[in-house]
């Protein structure tokens, strides 16, 4: 129990004093800073509790920053964290609108509790550690931000075409071999795979679920405890506090590979030897609009710039990154909020956004999968039912004395079961506005539907029990619409990948879960017909001096 | 015991002689590393592509191999021989004496080796001073790696400073018939020496082995260096908290065996049949087959948690372990030196030192095997084991295979060098010896029984 004529810190009185001078030396009050620090160590130790942190330095951040952001006693009680996590958020809890605060409160503190061993907190005074230690990256630090990077994948609509992958590929300028992007067919005792004979295994619904194919499609999970980050001995794997990307400084990474040793989903790519794209042909690639390869190459973060995007120079660790210059608005504003493989996925089966925006795609789909598919489907050029006629086409297509059969007859696209399903989302739809985010297409995919719906009902009335029963909507109810719309697009399983781990993935799956005897099959389309490499160590062994070819320990 | 009467000059030979034999020894040695330094030069040129290793997962390789496995069989080495020369003084087990810088200088050697390693494996060793001390205050708190290494530096300043303490003591005694040449290094090594200090290293050296008992299992081998693996979900192979014991137990049977087949070349190269005597391997002999019975016993236990009713992952990972041929050859060799030393302690006539000698070979081949097995078996049976690739194939290239000729030759070197700087058997030893030790009456080391 340390009391206040006690030295807090375990080395004792004469090193606390040199942290007090390094304290002075910040332009802000040192005694709160060191009394803060202090209280911190209290608070990890459980001899304080956060609400109390809290409590007791209120008016004083008050009177030193002029605003102090503290959540609710009840919501801090509730929140049992570990020491840094707990750490992290009381420092949030000072943050202003800009984050100043927060950043002036860590200054100030960072000295103290950097020697108390509070790796979260770290040294923020002005120097070149500066961006790393703040941004220094351990999981807790995204909890703070309301934006997480993620995906919703649907497998039952991937029909193994591998054209992410080549999209990832091109994108990122990959060696061969290095699939960031990885897409799989897997079978086990209770899905049986593709039998020799048969078709293509494709399923002529837009859903595969009537495929003998089941996929798996791999990205990086970007997970919130990620592992690779945890064992990571240089901070080079990190997570970028502003939107939950776990990326690698290819500035930092000293290529010991304890990340890829760590990661449950094996989804790491070293750079072996000399990529094959040069550095300066990053930006040439394609057709983007940027002065120098930095401006695809490197992402925005607090405190300047980082290279973590593309292709990893020699010697360092790679894997998927969610195109983070795509999140910063380097590739134009259009791509933020979307990644190379999901504006690639010609059936739609990747949802790429925020996963705690409500109104994101991949939020929508995972919480309500069978009517975003039923959205999706129903406005997707891929689709046989292409589109859905806007109100002003139906404004001047029908008239009030049409019927349903009548009305059907004007478009060449509406069929009974399309308007059946029309319906029924309009049924179930909460009309919740799709607002100006990013990458909120289902919602407005929706909207779209509604829309036509209510046009088409200021002509034909669809509420009639005749009209339900003529399409097939039972009673007319949200649960009998809900069913419905099930019948038509399946009701898949949600689940995320090795979720005992406790890695908190960001990526979320619809379909089926393979179990821990799946073993990965041969899919649809082989790696070779798209010019990918499956089996990178057979290139890897070409390389290596005085191997034994078929001889493995 | 022998008969002849061990005296200053005895443990002063190495230093002032220069035989054909040390330098044709020397000069292989040297020839080894070089090689190595060659070879490692090719690979910072090409890349750690010139090796066997590859990414597990849709790559179908191994992310680790016998780089890291090396590496911490070394460690091994390393750990267990400042355990033994702590065991020494801190147990009062006067019979190894003699041996005890021997082991102390294992340590230093091992460690090097280790170091080495470390930056061998590494892609970028270019980074490892900004990106890792760098970020040390942050990563120290959650990278077993970084574990690791602090654990290294310290050990490393440790036994360096336990065996420069100790060193004070003889260089001062036998200045006057070392060889001017190192002047300079003597006068550096005993600055500041006066006679009275002899009681306070004696009580230093003796806390430092202390804490270097203490801290074995908790921190050393049998804590941080198994838990860069151990604590990994991702690896059913690595998992457990069997595999604390097991290092420490492979860490000391590595180290004894490399103190005998080091205390054996001193002996026949210096004929030292009345300092490292028969007795002393005898004692390290049984002492070896104490901790062969207990690896193996850790290994039964690990291997039938997998296999009677694993967990699915375990459950492979323990049957692809054991069906593995090599796995076999390495644990048959170590139960034979088992069998061995069992019996030459129930019938002393079937001891011979060559034997000794044969039985430290076996064991070391073993653990090595064992080492760089365990360290690859991860990425062979991993917890999320859907890709068509896994496992996949590894075979070390020419130059990790090299890599293992480089650092023997590095603590071979470091041997010859050291022997001819500093003597490599305590005058306190040949002191005791000769029974003028003031401790030698309470000699309490305990027998050990077959
Ligand atoms: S899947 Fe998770 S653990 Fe693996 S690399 Fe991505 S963030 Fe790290
Ligand atoms: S390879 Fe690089 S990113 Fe991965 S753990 Fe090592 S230093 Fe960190």
């Amino acid at each position: 129990m340390s009391t206040d004529d006690e030295s807090f810190h375990p080395l004792g009185d004469e090193w606390e004093d040199e942290l007090e001078t390094m304290l002075d030396d910040t332009e802000y009050d040192s005694d709160l800073g060191m009394e803060m620090a202090q209280d911190a160590m209290r608070v990890t130790k459980g001899e304080l509790s956060e609400a109390e942190f809290h409590e007791k330095h209120h008016e004083a951040v008050m009177e030193e920053f002029g605003e102090d952001e503290r959540p609710t006693k009840e919501a801090y009680e509730a929140a049992q964290e570990e020491a840094k996590g707990t750490a992290s958020r009381m420092l949030d809890a000072f943050d202003g609108d800009g984050g100043e605060t927060r950043r002036e409160t860590m200054k100030k503190m960072g000295v103290g509790a950097a020697a108390v061993g509070m790796g979260a907190f770290s040294s923020t005074r002005d120097g070149p550690m500066e961006s790393l230690s703040a941004e220094g990256g351990h999981s807790e630090t995204t909890e703070h931000s309301d934006t997480q990077w993620g995906m919703t994948i649907d497998l039952e609509r991937c029909d193994g075409c591998l054209t992410c992958m080549t999209a990832c590929t091109q994108e990122n300028d990959l060696d061969a071999g290095v699939n960031w992007m990885y897409v799989m067919a897997w079978e086990d005792e209770l899905h049986e795979g593709h039998e020799e004979g048969t078709d293509t295994g494709v399923y002529s619904s837009d859903f595969n679920m009537g495929s003998d194919f089941n996929m798996l499609v791999r990205p990086c999970q970007h997970c919130t405890d990620a592992p690779c980050e945890k064992v990571c001995p240089t901070t080079a794997r990190h997570t970028r506090d502003k939107d939950g990307l776990v990326l690698t400084d290819y500035d930092v990474c000293i290529g010991c590979r304890y990340c890829q040793v760590a990661c449950p989903y094996g989804v790491n790519y070293f750079q072996w030897d000399e990529p094959h794209t040069d550095y300066e042909d990053i930006p040439k690639a394609k057709d983007r609009d940027v002065d120098s390869p930095d401006e695809i190459t490197h992402a925005q973060y607090e405190h300047g710039e980082r290279w973590v995007d593309s292709r990893a120079p020699r010697g360092v660790m790679s894997k998927c990154t969610m195109c983070p210059s795509m999140q910063d608005g380097q590739q134009g504003d259009e791509k933020v909020g979307t990644s190379a493989c999901e504006t690639a996925c010609p059936p739609n089966a990747i949802q790429f956004g925020n996963v705690k925006d409500e109104k994101s795609d991949p939020y929508q789909h995972r919480e309500h999968p069978s009517k975003s598919r039923a959205v999706i489907r129903l406005s997707s050029e891929h689709t046989d039912s292409s589109g859905i006629p806007s109100p002003e086409t139906i404004d001047g297509t029908l008239s009030s004395d049409d019927d349903i059969e009548s009305a059907l007859e004007k478009f060449e696209n509406l069929d009974k079961e399309t308007l059946s399903i029309m319906k029924a989302v309009e049924l179930v739809s909460d009309r919740t506005e799709p607002g100006d985010e990013e990458n909120n297409s289902i919602l407005r995919k929706e909207q779209e539907v509604v829309a036509a719906v209510d046009a088409f009902e200021q002509y034909v009335d669809l509420e009639t029990d005749a009209a339900i029963t003529q399409l097939q909507l039972g009673d007319g109810s949200e649960r009998q619409a809900r069913f419905r719309i099930q019948q038509y697009t399946g009701k898949p399983n949600s689940f995320k990948l090795l979720e005992d781990v406790g890695t908190n993935p960001n990526v979320t799956y619809l379909g089926e879960q393979p179990g821990p005897e799946a073993e990965q099959v041969e899919g649809p389309t082989k790696y070779e017909d798209v010019g990918l490499v499956d089996k990178r160590q057979d290139l890897l062994d070409e390389e290596t001096v005085g191997g034994i070819d078929g001889v493995s320990l | 015991m022998s008969t002849k009467e061990p005296s200053e000059a005895d443990i002063l030979r190495p230093i002032n002689t220069l035989t054909k034999k040390y330098f044709l020894v020397y000069g292989i040695a040297a020839i080894g590393l070089l090689a190595f330094i060659v070879a490692w030069g090719y690979q910072l040129q090409k890349g750690l592509v010139v090796t066997g290793l590859g990414d597990w997962g849709s790559g179908g390789g191994s992310t680790w191999g016998l780089y890291i496995g090396a590496f911490i069989w070394w460690v091994g080495v390393a750990h267990g021989g400042i355990i033994l020369s702590a065991a020494v003084r801190l147990l009062g087990m006067d019979r190894y004496m003699p041996i005890a810088r021997l082991a102390e200088m294992t340590t230093i050697g091992g460690l090097s080796a280790a170091g080495f390693y470390i930056i061998v494996h590494m892609g970028r060793p270019d980074r490892m001073v900004t990106s890792i001390i760098g970020h040390y205050h942050i990563t120290v708190n959650n990278s077993p790696l970084v574990w690791d290494v602090t654990v290294i530096t310290a050990y490393f300043v440790l036994s360096a400073t336990y065996l420069g303490l100790t060193l004070r003591y003889d260089v001062n005694r036998l200045r006057d018939d070392l060889p001017d040449m190192f002047e300079p290094i003597y006068k550096i090594m005993t600055i500041g020496y006066t006679k009275r200090e002899d009681e306070v290293i004696q009580r230093m050296v003796w806390w430092l082995a202390a804490a270097v008992i203490i801290m074995a299992p908790l921190l050393l081998h049998g804590g941080v260096i198994p838990w860069l693996f151990a604590l990994l979900p991702a690896m059913p192979a690595w998992t457990g908290a069997i595999q604390g014991p097991m290092f420490l137990s492979i860490a000391l049977m590595s180290a004894i065996s490399g103190v005998i087949i080091i205390s054996y070349g001193f002996r026949r190269a210096y004929d030292w049949d009345h300092i490292i005597t028969d007795d002393i391997f005898r004692g390290l002999l049984l002492w070896l087959g104490f901790f062969t019975l207990l690896f193996l016993w850790f290994q039964l236990q690990a291997v039938f948690n997998g296999i009677f009713l694993g967990p699915l992952d375990k459950a492979h990972a323990a049957e692809a372990k054991i069906a593995h041929p090599l796995y076999r050859i390495a644990i048959g060799l170590i139960f034979a030196s088992l069998v061995y030393i069992f019996a030459q302690g129930i019938r002393p006539a079937l001891f011979s030192k060559k034997r000794a000698l044969v039985v430290s070979c076996a064991v070391l081949m073993g653990t090595l095997t064992e080492k760089v097995l365990f360290v690859v078996e991860g990425f062979m049976d991993p917890h999320f084991n859907i890709y068509a690739n896994t496992p996949g194939s590894y075979f070390p290239s020419a130059i990790e295979w090299l890599s293992l000729v480089g650092t023997t030759a590095l603590v071979v070197l470091l041997f010859l060098n050291l022997s001819k700087l500093v003597p490599v058997v305590e005058l306190h030893a040949i002191e005791h010896l000769r029974g003028e030790h003031e401790h030698s009456e309470e000699a309490t080391e305990p027998e050990v029984e077959a």
